[in-house]
């Protein structure tokens, strides 16, 4: 009798188990049971301010693009250090329509003669720093070493961009366009010339 | 999500160490229980290491000395010319301090319920002023000779629409500020040129609100007009238009363009 009733209440255990677990089934099938991720990288939201405006005359001929990798290594005991970026920027040669003046503008009979300020470097920040690109590091760097990179990446791209060739490349072309607004202005013979650069 | 993982792997490393060293000396001290005397010689030697553990990780290293600066190596992989005629005639200059607090928070879900969970394994914040030059230029190669009307004196210059281009972002190394607590790794290069990246996309998300647009055409009028009354035209003569097919929300799809085909 006693054996009986322990097998019964072991069944009724057991049918209980079984609808308990048919229920939990039936719940997970419609619910998330767990999920989980870590909250990404993303940084505060930061007022933005305006430090200056200005009105510019920049008239741009040839644009310059560069990607300069900068390696740079550290001599260590055990090892050595690395830090390698690649900086992009873009160099910008044409003139400054603010230093034409009065006097370097003339029509003589039917013939525009315009002299036209020299090609420059029209803005000598052109690193896009903040696109730059991390590449590979070992040991800890510091945000002077980060800004010495920054300074040789600058002057490397300006010895290789600023050639007398892309002088030469942005006159001709500045040449074609002024031309071009002109005759469209209704001068249909324009002389230009370039005023020669102080120092480059 | 990774660097997250991995700076806390990187700042736990240091308490790991620390923890074997203990252990190595209580393992010590079981084989051979010491006396008050040589206890001395097993806690010092502890003690030595955990200081130069701790100290050695988070304290600014002495800048190396002058024979041992850094050597550079510079290679260019891309160099594209490319004639273009734009004229840019203003020029915004935008200031801002990008902040990142980094808290490891696991959130999700639990049996349908949204869980938060900040887990207990310490922070670092970084903070960092950016500048970008932000320019207004017209693009002179769209012109043709149906953008120019002259009727007798009059002369009329129809202009395309503006556009924007971010040509330069400088970060302020001198003023970047890091904090990092004992268990978690420094800022790495890449994680910071992530953050840069935020930092310079927020800028351009925010250029249709600068009315940088609408300045480069007064300036661009200011700029022709002169020109044009030192050919021969009087001034009253003289009249710039626009295209009228601009729209500012189109604004920030140019900026995107350019800055990325930069």
């Amino acid at each position: 009798m006693t054996i009986k009733r322990t097998i019964k209440f072991y069944a009724l255990c057991a049918l209980l188990l079984i609808i308990v677990l048919f229920v939990l089934w039936q719940h997970m099938r419609s619910t998330t049971l767990f999920s989980a991720h870590i909250e990404e990288n993303k940084i505060d939201i930061t007022p933005q301010q305006i430090t200056s405006i200005k009105e510019i005359g920049q008239w741009e001929f040839l644009s310059i693009s560069e990607e300069e990798l900068v390696d740079t290594t550290r001599k260590g005991i055990f090892s050595d250090d690395h830090l390698v970026r690649i900086y992009k920027g873009t160099l910008r040669l044409g003139i400054d329509l603010k230093e034409l003046s009065e006097q370097n503008v003339f029509i003589q009979n039917d013939t525009l003669f315009m002299t036209l300020p020299p090609i420059k470097l029209l803005d000598e920040h052109f690193i896009d720093e903040a696109n730059t690109r991390s590449f590979h590091e070992t040991g800890k760097w510091k945000p002077a070493d980060r800004e010495r990179m920054y300074q040789k990446a600058q002057l490397m791209m300006k010895q290789r961009a600023l050639t007398s060739e892309n002088y030469q490349n942005a006159k001709d072309y500045g040449e074609s366009q002024i031309t071009d607004l002109m005759n469209n202005m209704g001068f249909p013979h324009v002389v230009i010339t370039f005023e020669e650069a102080s120092a480059q | 999500m990774c660097q997250k993982f991995k700076s806390l792997i990187r700042g736990t490393k240091k308490i790991t160490i620390l923890l074997t060293i203990a252990y190595f000396f209580i393992f010590l001290h079981s084989y051979y229980p010491f006396s008050d005397m040589n206890r001395t010689c097993f806690i010092i030697p502890f003690l030595f290491c955990a200081l130069l553990l701790t100290g050695c990780g988070d304290k600014e290293v002495a800048p190396p000395p002058a024979e041992e600066q850094p050597i550079d190596t510079l290679q260019t992989i891309l160099l594209k010319a490319q004639q273009c005629s734009r004229l840019y005639t203003t020029e915004f200059h935008i200031h801002k301090i990008v902040t990142y607090d980094d808290l490891i928070s696991v959130s999700g879900k639990l049996f349908n319920q949204d869980y938060n969970l900040r887990l207990p394994v310490g922070h670092r914040k970084v903070a960092f002023p950016m500048d970008a030059t932000l320019k207004g230029y017209i693009d002179m190669e769209q012109l043709t000779p149906e953008n120019f009307t002259r009727d007798g004196e009059r002369l009329t210059i129809t202009l395309p629409n503006p556009q924007v281009m971010m040509t330069a972002t400088k970060i302020d190394q001198a003023g970047v500020r890091e904090y990092v607590s004992l268990t978690r790794a420094h800022f790495s290069d890449h994680e910071l040129s992530e953050l840069e990246h935020q930092g310079r996309e927020a800028i351009i998300r925010q250029i249709p609100d600068y009315g940088i647009a609408e300045q480069a055409r007064v300036n661009a009028a200011r700029l022709l007009i002169p020109l044009a009354t030192q050919l021969g035209f009087r001034e009253e003569n003289v009249t710039i238009v626009f295209s009228d097919d601009f729209k500012p929300e189109s604004l920030t799809k140019l900026v995107k363009l350019n800055t990325s085909g930069q």
